[in-house]
């Protein structure tokens, strides 16, 4: 069984918003809304000032606080690949998963009213391929794995470098990594 | 340190905005039909039901439970993106999610209400009911009376706790993450049916029954607010940071500013006239100005309720880990 994950190596970011495109265009997302953004949040006071790019996305958290607020079962994790993802019939839009989320990761889709999300485009994967947004990342920054592989690029990449998940102290145990700065392990 | 998020990617932040005046007033009236439920209760037992003999409250109180339940479930289905899908909520449970909870036992709490609506009919009033059906169900209720009370006690308790659990569950907003907000927000709910209870009642003794409830409740509010907001302050950053909307006096948070004013000014008023309106003479039968003390006050209570569930469910969402 894969258990799939991401590392998102921030050095190789250059904002260039590809893989925000990438994803809208796979995945028909409404004018508008996203299931991946890049930060830019810029630190310091003129004229020493630092800024960090950070792609962000659904977690596909290992303790996700989406699929236990879900009153009807609609979201859910998959047991085969860990991937959080939704039943969108079964959705009534009560958008309990969008408070739950502390990502920030979901978003009502306001054509068909279900809480979208990202889902590491797992009809992409199902055909061997990666994520839209991974494949279209020209800087390399987005990795796409089996994190239970130990031949994996995305293992290999977490074993080589300092890596940190987003909010480690929401208790939700996410999938997707990120490598800093200057994170290369002494 | 500075810290911003600028360019074409604050465009693409979600907005935080999620639930809006909708499921406020979905909390306020579910809130209120619980706490009626448990003063009807109250009112149906305590002294060995001596206080309903004669009292019109004793039934138009409880047939108004189902009624407001039914106001504020409109509003919450308002809320629902995807209307057609609410049976989904009542072909799975789930257990972790709170609104699975509540949908169940609102399920269970309307009949409860019902019944116990039609059972507490007085004997001289039954033969106003429409069906000869409804009737017999009356009559064949009347033994199932206690049983019926204090499984309407409890519901109301668990619907009162349960819109304060709602919130509380989400990790992602520091604001509501406190255990301190369900008994908040059960407190305030009680003492709404409380207030409610005073309006509708008929006779002095059991107004001002229900104002000595009333005054202890008004209190206990009066006690958690500031403990809620010393937890939020002396917790995390993110806790911290949660509250601050209710004490910035500026512009963006204008409105929190003036919800905890008001309640700094509604909850001592409502707790002052009540004391004295217990502690006044009254003769055989309440004044007009008695009267009209006794409905300000729970109309004060009331608005207090209100201002709790808008300021708290907007709040939050502004909240952030």
């Amino acid at each position: 069984m894969p258990k799939y994950g991401m590392v998102i190596d921030q050095r190789r970011c250059v904002a260039c918003m590809a893989c925000v495109v990438a994803c809208k265009k796979e995945n028909d997302v409404p004018h508008g809304q996203f299931r991946t953004r890049v930060v830019e949040e810029v630190e310091g006071e003129f004229p020493a000032l630092r800024m960090e790019l950070r792609s962000e996305l659904c977690n596909h958290c290992d303790n996700p606080p989406c699929v236990y607020n879900c009153p009807t079962g609609a979201s859910y994790k998959r047991s085969e690949d860990g991937l959080v993802l939704l039943k969108k019939y079964r959705c009534v839009g009560c958008k309990s998963c969008l408070a739950a989320c502390p990502y920030d990761a979901r978003y009502i889709n306001h054509e068909k009213g279900f809480a979208d999300k990202c889902t590491l485009c797992e009809h992409r994967i199902k055909e061997g391929k990666s994520p839209a947004c991974v494949a279209t990342c020209v800087g390399g920054s987005r990795i796409f794995g089996d994190l239970d592989d130990p031949e994996s690029l995305v293992s290999i990449v977490l074993r080589e470098n300092h890596s940190h998940v987003l909010l480690e102290g929401a208790g939700t145990k996410p999938r997707i990594y990120y490598i800093k700065m200057y994170s290369k392990p002494e | 340190m500075e810290l911003t998020i600028s360019g074409i990617n604050a465009a693409t932040s979600p907005n935080l905005h999620i639930w809006d005046w909708r499921v406020a007033m979905y909390l306020f009236l579910g809130g209120l039909s619980a706490g009626l439920a448990v003063m009807s209760s109250i009112l149906n037992v305590r002294k060995g039901g001596s206080l309903a003999i004669n009292e019109r409250a004793a039934f138009t109180a409880q047939i108004l439970v189902p009624v407001i339940l039914s106001v504020g479930m409109i509003f919450i289905f308002l809320d629902l993106e995807r209307k057609l899908n609410v049976f989904w909520l009542y072909l799975s449970f789930q257990p972790l999610s709170p609104m699975s909870w509540g949908s169940w036992g609102l399920l269970v709490f309307y009949p409860v209400s019902i019944l116990f609506a039609i059972a507490a009919i007085p004997v001289e009033n039954r033969h106003r009911l429409l069906f000869r059906q409804l009737i017999e169900l009356a009559d064949w209720l009347q033994q199932y009376r206690l049983h019926l009370a204090a499984a309407n006690f409890t519901l109301g308790i668990f619907i009162g706790i349960y819109t304060g659990v709602l919130l509380n569950s989400f990790v992602a907003r520091p604001l509501w993450n406190s255990a301190v907000l369900p008994v908040l927000f059960l407190c305030s709910a009680l003492s709404a049916g409380a207030a409610l209870m005073i309006m509708i009642a008929g006779q002095k003794n059991v107004k001002l029954f229900f104002t000595k409830i009333d005054i202890w409740l008004i209190a206990s509010e009066m006690t958690l607010l500031p403990l809620f907001f010393y937890g939020q302050y002396t917790s995390s950053y993110a806790h911290r940071e949660s509250i601050m909307p209710f004490f910035m006096f500026n512009h963006q948070y204008f409105w929190y500013a003036l919800a905890i004013m008001l309640l700094l000014i509604i909850l001592p008023a409502a707790l002052v006239i009540k004391v004295l309106e217990i502690k006044e003479e009254h003769g055989d039968t309440l004044t007009p100005e008695a009267l009209f003390k006794m409905n300000l006050s729970a109309i004060i209570v009331l608005l207090g309720g209100l201002i709790i569930r808008f300021s708290f469910v907007y709040a939050g969402q502004l909240s952030h880990l």
